[in-house]
């Protein structure tokens, strides 16, 4: 015991001044500062290296399309196997298209969700419902993907869609014959996927709200619904707009499950119940096939884009949530 | 300027006030009421919007417990799958594949994503907050670009290996992990009290001892759980695989080969139109599903430990 003590004894104060923290001899001068140094400074370089790495291998790999097309590739609208051109344009409206019906569709529903399992529900019944919903969020994409293609298309060919086309103003956005696989459907499925991630996010933001801002609305004579609406929703604001931004970024990315439910379509979509193609899928459907050379290059080029438009709306998002973060006072 | 004094206790004066008080009384019922008659509808949208976000869920999750748990079998578990139109046949290659790519995964990931959590814990400032700010952002990168970093890096021309292999999977799922791993591990380790640091220091330890004996124990349910979820979140990838591993039927142990893969399976039978192919995809999809609940839970529970530790 005192043998150990003795050894783990630190060696004499070298700094000439007493107080003065000299912090080489703090980190570097004792052997096992220094490795242990070594050890965090080797972490921290390969996880920068890896990042870095990602976009760099990526832009080379796609730099041969885009020295062949130029940024026309970015909104290039033809297909054409043989010259080896994706229709960029195209892909990307389908990402947008399938990414706001999922946000349209999982918004509200998520958020209300949010507010009663954290404002509204009794203790014994948030809880549970709580774990259930982030264990549901585990549920890998690709089960989903399955559900969605092989249940709830059929559903939405038969039941969903006709119906859909009956309603009077919507009709617009539905014209055309009902197949199942669709942008509807690969949005109804993203917003499916989106949905646990909402909820968790949103319901952290509300539940740090002060309960001094509840208080204070109670006070006013506010009904427990005037408290949430009037003094929760717009203190976790930023919160719920950052929830929703990431989900977006998640909707965005999202590959495998759309690849199995949008029809997969490298056609202008006219209506939400025609087949399309968003970057995610046609990376995948496209990615296999792909001859080595320009062909490779132009699918590793619509890597490129999907990862330049998910990494905007994160980096928004987190700065976002930072802010959030900041605003509350938490310290990371 | 005049003001109409009105005699002390005149009936006028009282009647009033009392018409007044009546007044006010009854708006403030009827605002009241109105309020919670409009409280009440919204507390009833809310409800219907969990019950329409479980739903699908639930549906989903019991849907695939119902035609999955028909397929399995031990044989199903424990036969390498059989040609199109032959019956019988399993899923073992793709369970071994799953296992050796996101094993190794783990691997390289952990060990990194704790030392860079090291890192983070240690340093504040600039370099500290781009890392952490780089794991978050990289946690929203979509997996296929991941798989088609490794892909760049380690399959195509003028790479490492060169062809399609489970190793380069795994790379690809170290990256998707490796977020996670440092952001759950920084957490942890911040939640061991700053004094338990400081009474190890002052004791004259070295500080690579007291984070190993220390920190390090201190934060181990936390490592365990945030470790744990990662490799639930890899387990489940299809799109960094598919561009990756490739997939194989037979069973392979050998990581420097195409490999199967459980989400590779379901993925590539899937789509056929087949009665087989979609019992296997059925059977597969259960397979990952119970997986990856499993260790979601494990995890959740491990946490709750840690957490009832803390309060006492």
């Amino acid at each position: 015991m005192s043998t150990t003590l003795l050894e783990e004894v630190p060696p004499p104060r070298l700094s000439p001044v007493p107080g003065v923290k000299d912090g080489l001899q703090r980190r570097w001068a004792r052997p096992g500062g220094r490795a242990y140094a070594i050890l965090r400074w080797t972490g921290a370089t390969i996880f920068a290296v890896i990042v870095i790495g990602l976009v760099v291998s990526l832009m080379a790999s796609a730099s041969q399309a885009f020295g062949h097309s130029g940024l026309s590739f970015l909104w290039s609208g033809t297909y054409n196997a043989t010259k080896d051109i994706y229709p960029t344009g195209i892909y990307i409206i389908g990402t947008l298209i399938t990414t706001a019906v999922a946000i349209v569709l999982a918004v509200p529903i998520g958020v209300g969700t949010a507010a009663f399992l954290s404002e509204l529900a009794p203790k014994w019944l948030a809880g549970p419902l709580s774990v259930l919903i982030d264990l549901i969020a585990a549920v890998p994409s690709i089960v989903v993907g399955l559900w969605g293609l092989l249940v709830l298309s059929p559903v939405f060919a038969r039941h969903v869609e006709p119906f859909l086309k009956k309603i009077p103003v919507l009709e617009w956005f539905f014209h055309g014959p009902a197949y199942g696989p669709s942008m509807l459907l690969a949005g109804t499925v993203l917003a499916v996927m989106i949905l646990p991630t909402i909820v968790a996010l949103s319901r952290t933001a509300l539940a740090s709200v002060a309960s001094e801002d509840r208080e204070a609305a109670r006070a006013l004579g506010a009904t427990r619904w005037q408290v949430v609406r009037t003094a929760v929703v717009p203190g976790a604001r930023t919160g719920i707009e950052a929830a929703v931004i990431l989900a977006m970024g998640r909707a965005l990315g999202e590959t495998i499950a759309v690849s199995l439910v949008i029809g997969n379509n490298n056609a202008l979509p006219h209506s939400l119940l025609a087949p399309g193609a968003t970057l995610g899928s046609a990376i995948i459907n496209n990615f296999g096939e792909a001859n080595p050379g320009l062909d490779k290059s132009s699918v590793i080029g619509l890597v490129v884009v999907l990862l330049a438009i998910t990494a905007l709306v994160n980096i928004g998002g987190q700065l976002l949530l930072r802010r959030r973060l900041r605003a509350v006072g938490a310290t990371t | 300027m005049s003001l109409t004094v009105l005699p002390a206790g005149s009936g006028d004066f009282t009647d009033a006030i009392g018409t007044r008080r009546e007044l006010v009384r009854e708006s403030a019922r009827r605002s009241l009421a109105r309020r919670r008659i409009a409280g009440r509808i919204a507390i009833a949208l809310c409800m219907v919007a969990v019950a329409i976000s479980l739903a699908p869920l639930v549906a989903l999750v019991a849907y695939t417990t119902s035609r999955g748990i028909r397929v399995l079998s031990w044989s199903f578990l424990t036969h390498v799958p059989t040609p199109p139109g032959i019956p019988g046949g399993g899923i073992s290659s793709a369970i071994v594949g799953s296992v050796i790519i996101v094993g190794l995964a783990a691997v390289i990931a952990v060990p990194v994503g704790t030392m860079c959590a090291l890192f983070l814990v240690e340093r504040r400032g600039r370099l500290a907050g781009a890392i952490r700010f780089g794991a978050d952002v990289l946690t929203g990168v979509p997996s296929i670009a991941l798989g088609i970093f490794a892909y760049a890096v380690l399959i195509g021309p003028g790479s490492l290996i060169g062809h399609f292999s489970g190793l380069a999977g795994s790379f690809a799922l170290a990256v998707l992990m490796l977020p996670i791993v440092i952001r759950a591990s920084e957490a942890a380790m911040r939640s061991v009290p700053r004094d338990l640091w400081e009474a190890g220091l002052a004791l004259g330890v070295r500080r690579s001892r007291v984070v190993r004996s220390v920190v390090l124990r201190g934060a181990l349910p936390g490592l365990v759980t945030g470790n744990l979820l990662a490799v639930a979140r890899a387990v489940g990838e299809t799109a960094p695989l598919f561009v990756t591993v490739l997939g194989a039927s037979l069973l392979v142990t050998n990581p420097l080969q195409p490999m199967g893969a459980l989400s590779l399976t379901i993925f590539n039978n899937a789509n056929q139109a087949l009665p087989a192919a979609q019992q296997l995809a059925w059977g597969t999809a259960f397979v990952l599903l119970v997986l990856v609940l499993v260790l979601s839970v494990v995890a959740r529970l491990v946490s709750a430990r840690l957490n009832r530790q803390a309060r006492r």
